[in-house]
């Protein structure tokens, strides 16, 4: 890959980001994921009373002086989060003007940052039909995520992708995360399965779906042959007047509609963004707003 | 279908070129996009045409080619042929001097011009048209001719005359048109009207509103100091008062006038009178306007000739021309006797009485009584005595020709007999007045030399006519016929042709009308006639011997052109009409040009709303 998406100007960016949420907010990435477990860690949850065989390191020897009674002091239990971003990396999010697949590594990007801002652990998968190659994996730390993130530039958009293949067969882990896929669900397959996949595995959905301003309004009119940029033996060759434009836009909203409806359904989010959105604005807009970031 | 230009059609070879042209440009642009997946999916939300719709894709091209179609067709004028749709038309416009009147903005004649216009504008093409103009005469103005814009063009050409309508002469006319084409339509425009008609259907276009009131008949008399003009003063259609003013000798300021009131249709005489010593003119004159103002005024020029005449006589018995003379006019006579004339005498008249001299006088009228010597120039020769058993009673010519009319005024011809006559052969055109078993015993003409002559055949001694009252009247006819006015009278209805007598010694004679049209009068020939084409006077200036003598004509609007009250029998044009009509021309340019400008307007609005329709 000869351009360098995830570059210097990105990275201030997101640290940008990184100072404005801890500010302002804790997000479902922040945080050192507590559990309602009592666990190991430093952070003091309770009281209960000593049992013999407990470790003697956690009696509160002040409690004991005060009441004259044994009290264990309880810890509550931390668990490190696995942070797993999919990028539809076909042919179809790398054509145009202000390329959809330069958006998806941005978003692909921060999402790994804010994850790693919270000490999870953050993979990366490209989806090349109908595998889900694995670019970055187990990235923890700011340190790690300066040497790896790079890795993302190489990620090449070819040919075409199966989310429902390519999800099924990778790794998902079991209730330890969020699972985003970054795509522009441009395609009739039954993606539903691999939303289905995720939710079995109690992951946190979210799909982002990126779509360029061509896509989202086009401009062309007339007698037009269009060519498919995944295979050109796919065309569409029809006159484009007011109504073919109308009848297009109310298939964009069905193809809206089918993600986002189905993603919310199994207790996912679902985000739409344009390829030419600014970064921020994606995360403290719609992001903000629909309260994916809290 | 025919067509005008059918070079034109070679404009379709458009239609073909336009379509290769749309086959080979690039109809569908081809672009590449993201994937089809949406546009596919389109298809689902696309509400169903109308299959008619589907036809908009090369509703474009069928507009071009319908364009180049009817282009092509529009530069080839196509004319529709329609069989049985057109006529023949003669229209027949009644120039008479009543078509002038008006009763506002247009007279009688501008609403023919209209109405026959409007006949021809509203008619089929193919149709064609014949225009006769009636008016003192008929005349075919344009005939058959079938091009509708030239036919209106020479319409309005024509112009109302001041004289009366010739509708016999312009049936004739119509009756040879019809005798063709017996589906030929007829149509007569005038301003009178008519209670039967065949065949020829009457447009009236007389103003209905139009009163008019004329003055004719205007004499002037000269009593010691006082002039008084007569006339006759004629309102036809309702009673009015008016008044009269008179005008003497061309002076702006009235001489005398007066106030009549005129009952309808009733003759209202009019005497004015004012003092003079003598005249020139008298102009008697209507104040006020109505209808028709040619008829408000009328003219009389005073023509008293009161010119000495010089009169040679050379016999040897002149008693009873002396005699005659001296009661006929305050002339200067001169007798000589035939043995003494010598051919250098000079007067204005020579009567060579039983005596014929070597030559002929050159400067003047001759008379020749009884001449037994044929004579160069004289146009006559003579071919003997008759002596009848007893005297034989002379026959007087009893034709209506005007110069005869003049040579036997109040003269009864009866009873006058001769004993011994000359028997002549003529080889000029010579008037005879008296004749016996065709021998011209008394007759008139011009000589060799252009001078008027009168020949007598016999001797005056040998008749009984000198002691007859004809023989004083017959000198004086023949007095005035020797020194003729150049005019014969001053007034004269328009229509009419007025008579100049053209004297050998005039050098010009120059007619100017009262319009300013000037027109010269042959001096070849002894008369010379105007035909008096407009109303008011006319000017004859006359050159002769160096000197200019000046002559007025007044010409008047004829009486039946004044009346439009009067309702004529019939007009017919006989035969049975006929239902065989032309071949139609009906001319689909205009209709060609409104579907153009559609079938543009609808390709660009095409075009316009594939360019830019909402996005």
């Amino acid at each position: 890959m000869g351009k360098m998406v995830i570059d210097e100007a990105l990275l201030a960016e997101i640290e940008t980001m990184q100072t404005i949420l801890k500010n302002n907010v804790a997000g479902m990435f922040g945080g050192n994921r507590q559990t309602k477990n009592f666990g190991s860690s430093s952070e003091f949850a309770d009281y209960r009373d000593y049992v013999p065989g407990d470790d003697i390191n956690k009696i509160d020897w002040n409690v004991y002086a005060r009441f004259d009674k044994l009290y264990q002091k309880l810890y509550l239990d931390e668990r490190q989060m696995h942070t797993r971003i999919y990028i539809d990396a076909s042919r179809s999010m790398q054509h145009g003007i202000l390329e959809k697949a330069d958006q998806a590594l941005r978003v692909a990007a921060a999402f790994a940052y804010l994850s790693i801002c919270e000490m999870d652990k953050v993979s990366i998968y490209a989806i090349h039909g109908n595998q889900a190659e694995e670019i970055i994996s187990g990235m923890v730390g700011k340190d790690s995520y300066m040497n790896y993130i790079n890795k993302l530039n190489e990620i090449e958009f070819y040919g075409d992708a199966s989310i429902t293949e390519a999800i099924s067969t990778a790794k998902l882990g079991m209730g330890d995360g969020c699972s985003v896929i970054i795509s522009d669900f441009m395609t009739d397959e039954k993606y539903e399965v691999a939303i289905d996949k995720l939710a079995e595995k109690k992951r946190d959905i979210l799909c982002v779906q990126v779509l360029s301003r061509e896509e989202l309004n086009p401009q062309f009119r007339g007698k037009m042959h269009l060519y498919d940029s995944e295979s050109p033996a796919k065309f569409f060759r029809k006159k484009i007047d007011k109504e073919r434009v109308n009848a297009y836009k109310s298939a964009l909203r069905f193809v809206v509609d089918r993600v986002k409806n189905y993603s919310e359904a199994r207790g996912g989010n679902y985000i739409l963004v344009p390829s030419d959105e600014k970064i921020l604005n994606v995360f403290f807009g719609e992001l903000s707003d629909k309260g994916v970031l809290k | 279908m025919s067509f005008t230009y059918p070079l034109g059609l070679l404009g379709l070879i458009g239609i073909p070129i336009v379509i290769i042209v749309y086959i080979l440009k690039s109809k569908y642009t081809e672009q590449t996009v993201t994937s089809t997946y949406l546009w596919t999916l389109s298809e689902r939300f696309l509400k169903r045409k109308n299959p008619i719709s589907s036809l908009t894709g090369i509703l474009s091209l069928l507009l071009q080619i319908l364009a180049i179609a009817i282009i092509s067709l529009a530069i080839a004028r196509p004319v529709l042929i329609v069989e049985n749709s057109a006529y023949e038309y003669c229209f027949i416009l009644d120039g008479s001097a009543s078509m002038n009147m008006s009763d506002g903005e247009t007279s009688s004649f501008d609403d023919g011009i209209s109405e026959i216009e409007s006949m021809i504008d509203s008619s089929v093409d193919g149709s064609i048209y014949t225009f006769v103009y009636a008016g003192d005469e008929a005349s075919v103005v344009f005939e058959k001719l079938n091009d509708k814009d030239r036919a209106i063009e020479l319409l309005h050409e024509a112009k109302p005359s001041y004289s009366g309508m010739n509708v016999e002469d312009a049936l004739d006319v119509a009756q040879r048109y019809f005798d063709e084409n017996p589906s030929a339509k007829i149509y007569l425009v005038t301003d009178k009207s008519y209670k039967k008609q065949q065949n020829v259907d009457v447009i009236n276009v007389a103003q209905s509103n139009a009163d008019n009131c004329g003055i004719s008949n205007l004499t002037c008399s000269l009593a010691g100091d006082t002039l008084t003009a007569d006339a006759i003063l004629h309102s036809y259609k309702r009673d009015v008062t008016v008044k009269v003013e008179m005008y003497v000798d061309g002076r702006e300021t009235p001489s005398a006038s007066s106030t009549y009131v005129l009952k309808r249709a009733t003759d209202t005489p009019v005497s004015m009178s004012c003092s003079a010593k003598s005249y020139s003119s008298v102009r008697l004159a209507v104040t006020g306007e109505d209808a028709l103002g040619l008829d408000n005024e009328t003219v009389a020029y005073n023509l008293e000739n009161n010119e000495v005449y010089s009169i040679l006589i050379v016999s040897d018995t002149p008693f009873f021309l002396q005699a005659a003379l001296d009661v006929v006019g305050d002339h200067t006579v001169t007798v000589c006797e035939t043995g003494k004339y010598t051919g250098e005498e000079k007067a204005g008249l020579y009567i060579f009485d039983s005596f014929t001299p070597k030559e002929l006088p050159s400067d003047g009228a001759v008379w020749f009584i009884n001449s037994d010597t044929s004579l160069a120039n004289t146009g006559f020769s003579v071919r003997g005595e008759a002596v009848p058993e007893m005297g034989v009673n002379i026959t007087m010519n009893d034709s209506s020709a005007t110069l005869l009319k003049t040579l036997t005024e109040d003269v009864s011809g009866e009873g006058i007999a001769v004993s011994k006559y000359m028997k002549y052969n003529t080889y000029r055109n010579f008037t005879t007045v008296f004749s016996y078993k065709e021998n011209p015993l008394l007759m008139v003409g011009t000589n060799g030399y252009g001078n008027r002559q009168a020949v007598f055949g016999f001797d005056l001694h040998n008749s009984n006519l000198p002691l007859t009252a004809d023989f004083i009247e017959i000198v004086e006819n023949l007095i005035e016929y020797s020194f003729p006015s150049p005019i014969e009278k001053t007034k004269y209805f328009s229509g009419e042709e007025a008579l100049i007598n053209v004297m050998p010694s005039y050098e010009s004679v120059k007619v100017t009308t009262p319009s300013g049209k000037v027109s010269y009068v042959s001096v070849q020939n002894s008369n010379g006639g105007i035909i008096l084409d407009e109303v008011g006077t006319y000017t004859v200036n006359i050159s002769v011997s160096g000197r200019e003598e000046v002559y007025h004509i007044y010409s008047e609007v004829p009486l039946e052109e004044r009346n439009l009250t009067i309702i004529e029998d019939e007009i017919s044009v006989s035969g049975i009409a006929g239902n065989e009509k032309l071949k139609g021309e009906y001319d689909p340019l205009m209709l060609l040009f409104v579907a153009l400008l559609v079938l543009f307007t609808a390709d660009w609005m095409v075009y316009m709303y594939e360019k830019y329709q909402l996005r």
